[in-house]
């Protein structure tokens, strides 16, 4: 019999953030050999990507927009992680909530930008709903569940947006652009818009909720062992229906909060890779939804300097996704050592 | 007619590797998320190899190798480290989209990328059997890989219900501790079926460079890992049940433009939905009944 491994309950923020700092170090290293490689200067590289991501305060605010919907849906993929559920269905709910927000914004006589990111985020919730109604109901991992209604999400957008929503004789799928009542605000600094704000404020109170929360208990308890949680009286369904909403909703609210705040339009493809990014970003920052801040603002000026590296000195911005890759894997090889 | 039979089997060919890859891994209990990643390293193994060696064969080994080295990735990370395999597996994607995409553009060297251009491979007519009517040139006049595709489910499903070793892969899948009371270390057992999974799934890269598109682009897999995965739940893990279900939808994607052109309002959308949607269909109509491996998904203990 082997021993039954101790249950944790509380976060030992050192302990993981030297750990990820390592595996971003390593990757980092990886990343520059793989410059050498191709023959350009790795140090150039560097400089290239940092000026591209903080050069200017307009880069800035690129990066900060693009940081958003990773840190909303992060955060919610975050609590499952939290809560033993492993949510990878971000990528449809985001399209999702991108879709419903361009629905009410281009359809809903009277609807204002709140109740458009509203409708995003009830999008996201609901999807996440119907996962958890396979999971739950019919015993269907959840991975699976999540991970296969993406693609049913996917298609459907591209459905509305080749019939109902999309913009006739454009060429390509996307809608009409929207009234610039539905555009988000822009902050006063480095032209952000406000879903940023909005996004910090909900990843400070999904961390309130975790650390300072009843519910926030049971969540760690159901993650931390299950068994655990039967014993105390916490019911897995109603913990995995909340925490799916919760994390549906907030992806739901990024994919709005693009559409509303970025591209004032709805594109095919606009969320392309964020919902599966928004899982590295919530391992990156340890499953905890104010860390997620610094792993999603990382990802953003990282993808947002990968670009001008790209056009001024040419090393291809893919590298900026190996770096991403590499160092989930090094993250998830380095914490999964610990029996 | 047999035109539409002819592209719904080129359809289904690439699926057919990965679904076997993935039936290969998810057999012995590690899940097969990974596929999508697999294949597009095969792919682009193969697109680098052909190049670079001009020759095919070249490409269809290296496209093992590739498909072989993401699956060896993915075994010491998710098999050996214990990391969750799903997660793990969604990594690998993401990690493959972004190597492939940078070693094409620095091959090119100006970050805009090199463009591989390979003669796709020319069908293989079985003299005799090709000048049958209706079957010779639907069945006996396919390309290469398409014949190993067609091998190669023979010879899983031979291999994994009639063979010893077959049955060692699918006990780990079911019971570890079991293959561990019999003397075999699962955890090598494992290993090994990520690794041999990867291979496989690479070669359905090497059909989509080397004999459908013969060049090599971003992201040219497409989300077929994923729809392969569809389709070996839909198969319930059978090598032949995985090919039907991927000539399957082979024949739907190649049955909805010529409904279209009938002037029936089809969408390709809904048609391309139906896979996964299917595939959750059986996944809920299964619960977790006993064709599905029951160890999948499970780690395995660290210390016995």
């Amino acid at each position: 019999m082997r021993p039954a491994a101790p249950v944790r309950l509380a976060w030992r923020p050192r302990d993981s953030a030297a750990r990820i700092a390592a595996a971003a170090a390593l990757s980092a290293v990886c990343a520059a050999a793989l410059v050498a490689l191709s023959g350009h200067d790795p140090l150039a590289a560097a400089v290239a990507l940092a000026q591209g991501a903080a050069g200017s305060p307009h880069q800035i605010g690129v990066a900060l927009n693009r940081a958003t919907p990773y840190l909303l849906a992060g955060g919610g993929v975050a609590l499952c992680f939290r809560a033993g559920v492993v949510n990878v269905g971000a990528e449809g709910q985001i399209a999702l909530g991108g879709a419903g927000a361009a629905a009410a914004a281009a359809m809903w006589p009277g609807a204002d930008v709140i109740a458009a990111l509203l409708v995003a985020s009830l999008c996201g919730a609901v999807w996440a709903g119907v996962a958890t109604a396979i999971h739950l109901g019919r015993r269907v991992h959840e991975v699976l569940a999540t991970l296969l209604l993406n693609f049913v999400a996917l298609l459907g957008v591209q459905q509305a947006l080749s019939g109902a929503l999309g913009q006739k004789g454009a060429g390509f799928l996307q809608s009409p652009p929207l009234s610039p009542a539905f555009w988000l605000a822009k902050l006063p600094a480095f032209g952000v818009h406000a879903g940023f704000a909005l996004a910090l404020g909900l990843a400070g109170a999904s961390s309130f909720v975790l650390w300072r929360t009843p519910f926030g208990f049971s969540l760690r308890v159901a993650g931390a062992s299950r068994r655990a949680a039967a014993y105390a009286g916490f019911s897995r369904a109603r913990t995995t229906w909340s925490v799916m909403g919760i994390a549906g909703a907030l992806a739901g609210l990024a994919g709005g909060v693009e559409v509303l705040g970025v591209h004032h339009r709805l594109i095919d493809g606009f969320s392309t890779g964020f919902g599966f990014k928004a899982v590295t970003v919530a391992l990156l920052g340890a499953r905890e939804p104010l860390a997620v801040v610094p792993a999603a603002l990382a990802v953003g000026f990282l993808e947002t300097g990968g670009q001008a590296m790209q056009r001024q000195i040419g090393v291809p911005s893919a590298l900026v996704v190996v770096i991403e890759g590499l160092t989930m894997l090094f993250v998830l090889a380095a914490a999964a050592r610990r029996p | 007619m047999i035109e539409f039979l002819a592209a719904a089997i080129r359809i289904a060919t690439p699926l057919l590797f990965a679904a076997l890859g993935g039936v290969v891994c998810e057999s012995a209990g590690v899940f097969a998320v990974g596929l999508e990643g697999m294949m597009l390293m095969g792919a682009f193994a193969a697109a680098t190899g052909a190049w670079g060696f001009g020759s095919a064969l070249a490409g269809v080994a290296l496209s093992l190798v590739g498909g072989g080295a993401m699956g060896g990735m993915l075994a010491l990370v998710a098999v050996r480290g214990r990391a969750d395999a799903m997660v793990t597996g969604l990594t690998a994607n993401i990690f493959s989209a972004g190597l492939a995409s940078y070693g094409l553009r620095a091959l090119g060297g100006d970050g805009r990328g090199v463009a591989i251009h390979l003669t796709p491979l020319a069908p293989w007519p079985i003299p005799g059997l090709a000048d049958v009517p209706v079957l010779g040139p639907l069945l006996f006049a396919l390309p290469p890989l398409t014949y190993l595709g067609i091998a190669l489910t023979g010879a899983l499903e031979i291999f994994l219900r009639r063979t010893q070793a077959g049955l060692v892969l699918r006990a780990t899948g079911e019971n570890s501790d079991a293959v561990f009371a019999a003397g075999i270390d699962p955890l090598r057992v494992r290993m090994g079926a990520v690794v041999a999974g990867g291979a496989v799934a690479g070669l359905g890269g090497a059909v989509l460079v080397l004999q459908q598109v013969g060049g090599f682009t971003d992201n040219m897999t497409g989300g077929r890992g994923y729809l392969a995965l569809a389709c070996l739940i839909v198969a319930r893990w059978r090598p032949w049940g995985a090919a039907a279900a991927c000539l399957a939808f082979g024949a739907a994607e190649a049955f909805e433009p010529r409904l279209q052109t009938l002037g029936v309002p089809v969408s390709s959308y809904i048609v391309q939905m139906a896979p996964y949607v299917i595939a959750l269909a059986v996944l809920a109509g299964l619960g977790r009944s006993s064709r599905m491996p029951a160890a999948l998904g499970e780690s395995l203990p660290f210390e016995r």
